[in-house]
């Protein structure tokens, strides 16, 4: 386990003035960061902010310009891929399942970082992939192919191959992306559990508000490459922050169920005008003019 | 921490089966798993995968055995049994050692290199016609022997060297011009049809410069031909795939995550783009010492990974397989080459296409029937 090296004080994960880039293009610069061990940070901002780029970098996806990335307080650049792999897993925004795969065969090669020449499936593996199909409710699914499942069970599925890599620390790039609001809630409840079973370090990037909120330990604002605001929720999600991150002028309420910051936007426009009776017909002019 | 997930106390409760420390069981891909020593080893097999290289081996050898017995002067299969543990007469020991032996055992060898070449390069660039035939390489073999007999008039070792620095030569300068933060397949598939292209063109400039004698040679050289060779060609051979055959499975374990895609398979511990280089760097290897050996023998590397990969079925690579078929198909190709207007002997070349394809196209008409062709 990784716990040897760790003390409560080192953060599983932390980034030191980092300066990320794609050839000539800058994304990020100048950004620390460091991530709560234990606890679920979401990363949020606008399209573009650079928040998918920091977390490639901190999954080590991407080398960074100038700074470092800290595991556990080692350079994680200097580790090889393969250690890194057995204490941190990453589930990227797309990742591809092979045509026909079945979902044990998929959860399995999560395995990939414990497995030798001569240690091809060992009891360990195979316990663990068990484990982490009960854990996600996949177990039922398991010889199902994955082509055949809903966006939802679709990502547990994938979730599920991170839990299988047996990993304290886990990042997830819009995990509920294309998702409709069922399963996206499905899939946080699930990571949300996982983070509170097993104390484990979960990072997301995510797009709504006010899902961030409500499942965020450590909520991370980012703007053009800077963060702009972290801590907890609550802290964060004023509507100065959002109307500076996102340019969006809001309040900011208390979420009625989980009592979390919820963001409601001010209406502008069309959209300004007070609820009337129904129109008979639906007029294509306001469908279109409607963003 | 996790030691939920890396030592449950007690299996979890499900209907599937429980994990066995010793001996058979399967994995979730569906492929047995052997292991030994209470589970501190543990290898897995694909089942069809072991099945079709055990029948294609053992038809290989026997077409190998059969082949040793005919020829001009035809022995039976007992006498060349005896020769070969050393107690046969001494008319027929060099007729099977030095004539008859090498020139199966290169047939096999060659055969079986070129099967594993063609299965990596189609996996690595997902193209099914993704061949070294087609990309370039044995062009620029053929390139290189071919400058070899005409201009310089070179022996038949100065020429298998002729090709192997061609093969190389050629293969680094693919990969160099390909190489783009990594090596994409799509590129690689361009830049192979350019550099064929080129060296077709080299190739067939030298030939109208060349006198007929010289020219007749390098035609036969460039259909590939297993005529005359002897134990020099075998032992490269064999040294060659004892090394390249490894490193392709091992290399060849880290394909199962990098269909998941380079950044999962970088999480998961692959680095993609390396894993891709080695595995081109080592096909390339055997494709040069294949040419080297035998010339460049269409269709086999080509056409032995499509049966492969059809009969074994999934989304197998078929590497093994598509080996043990390269060697069946060049073998009996050979033994075909050998009779079909005997005495004289075809270049095993003219015969692996019309043996080969044939074939592929009965697997494709089939597939087409039950709808899973391409």
């Amino acid at each position: 386990m990784t716990m040897t090296s760790a003390t409560t004080s080192t953060p599983p994960l932390e980034a030191q003035d980092l300066r990320l880039a794609y050839d000539d293009r800058v994304v990020v610069d100048g950004l620390s960061v460091s991530i709560p061990r234990g606890q679920v940070t979401v990363i949020v901002g606008a399209n573009a902010c650079g928040k998918s780029t920091l977390l490639r970098a901190l999954a080590r996806l991407l080398k960074p310009r100038r700074g470092t990335v800290l595991l556990d307080g080692r350079d994680i650049h200097r580790l090889p891929t393969r250690q890194v792999a057995t204490e941190l897993g990453i589930l990227p925004q797309q990742p591809i399942a092979p045509e026909g795969i079945s979902v044990a065969d998929l959860v399995a090669r999560g395995r990939h970082p414990h497995q030798r020449w001569l240690r091809q499936w060992s009891v360990t593996d195979e316990q663990a992939v068990e484990a982490a199909l009960q854990a996600t409710g996949m177990a039922d699914l398991a010889d199902r192919p994955v082509d055949e499942l809903s966006g939802g069970q679709r990502q547990r599925a994938w979730i599920a191959l991170a839990l299988a890599q047996g990993t304290d620390v886990m990042l997830l790039d819009e995990p509920t992306t294309f998702l409709d609001l069922a399963h996206q809630i499905e899939v946080l409840d699930l990571l949300h559990e996982l983070n509170r079973r097993d104390e484990r370090t979960i990072v997301l990037v995510l797009h709504d508000l006010n899902l961030a909120c409500r499942y965020a330990d450590h909520l991370v604002a980012m703007k053009q490459g800077r963060i702009v605001a972290e801590g907890p929720p609550r802290e964060v999600m004023t509507p100065e922050i959002v109307e500076d991150v996102f340019g969006l002028a809001c309040q900011v309420i208390d979420d009625p169920l989980t009592a979390t910051p919820m963001v409601v936007p001010v209406p502008n426009g069309r959209r300004a005008e007070p609820p009337g009776p129904p129109a008979s017909a639906p007029d294509p002019a306001l469908v279109n003019g409607h963003r | 921490m996790d030691a939920t997930i890396d030592a449950p106390a007690a299996p979890p409760p499900t209907d599937r089966p429980t994990a066995r420390a010793t001996g058979v069981t399967r994995a979730p891909d569906g492929s047995l798993v052997v292991r030994v020593r209470r589970g501190r080893l543990s290898a897995r097999l694909d089942a069809r995968s072991v099945a079709v290289t055990a029948v294609a081996l053992g038809l290989a050898t026997l077409v190998f055995a059969w082949s040793l017995t005919l020829g001009d002067y035809p022995l039976s299969l007992g006498d060349v049994v005896r020769t070969l543990v050393g107690q046969g007469e001494q008319r027929h020991e060099f007729i099977v050692r030095t004539l008859r032996l090498p020139r199966g055992l290169t047939g096999l060898l060659v055969g079986a290199s070129l099967g594993l070449a063609g299965a990596v390069f189609q996996r690595i660039m997902r193209n099914p016609l993704a061949s070294p035939d087609l990309i370039g390489i044995s062009n620029g073999a053929a390139a290189a022997a071919v400058f070899v007999i005409v201009v310089l008039g070179g022996s038949s070792t100065e020429v298998t060297w002729g090709a192997l620095a061609g093969a190389v030569g050629t293969g680094a300068a693919i990969h160099l011009l390909a190489y783009k933060r990594g090596i994409s397949g799509y590129r690689l598939v361009l830049v192979g049809v350019a550099v064929t292209a080129m060296m077709t063109s080299i190739t067939s400039y030298l030939l109208t410069r060349a006198e007929i004698y010289e020219a007749q040679r390098a035609v036969v050289w460039l259909t590939g031909s297993l005529n005359a060779r002897g134990w020099d060609h075998v032992r490269p051979l064999t040294v060659a795939l004892a090394v390249l055959l490894p490193a392709v499975l091992a290399l060849a374990r880290h394909l199962r995550v990098l269909d998941l895609g380079d950044d999962a398979a970088r999480g998961l511990g692959a680095r993609a783009d390396r894993v891709r280089s080695g595995l081109l760097l080592v096909a390339t290897a055997l494709v040069a010492v294949s040419v080297a050996s035998a010339g460049p023998v269409s269709f086999v590397a080509l056409v032995a990974p499509q049966i492969g990969r059809r009969l074994v079925g999934g989304s197998s690579a078929a590497l093994v397989p598509s080996a043990a078929l390269g060697a069946l198909l060049l073998v009996a190709s050979d033994l075909v080459a050998r009779r079909v207007v005997a005495p004289t002997e075809l270049p095993v070349g003219v015969v692996t296409a019309i043996l080969g394809a044939p074939y592929l196209l009965i697997l494709l008409a089939r597939a087409n029937r039950i709808g899973s062709a391409g």
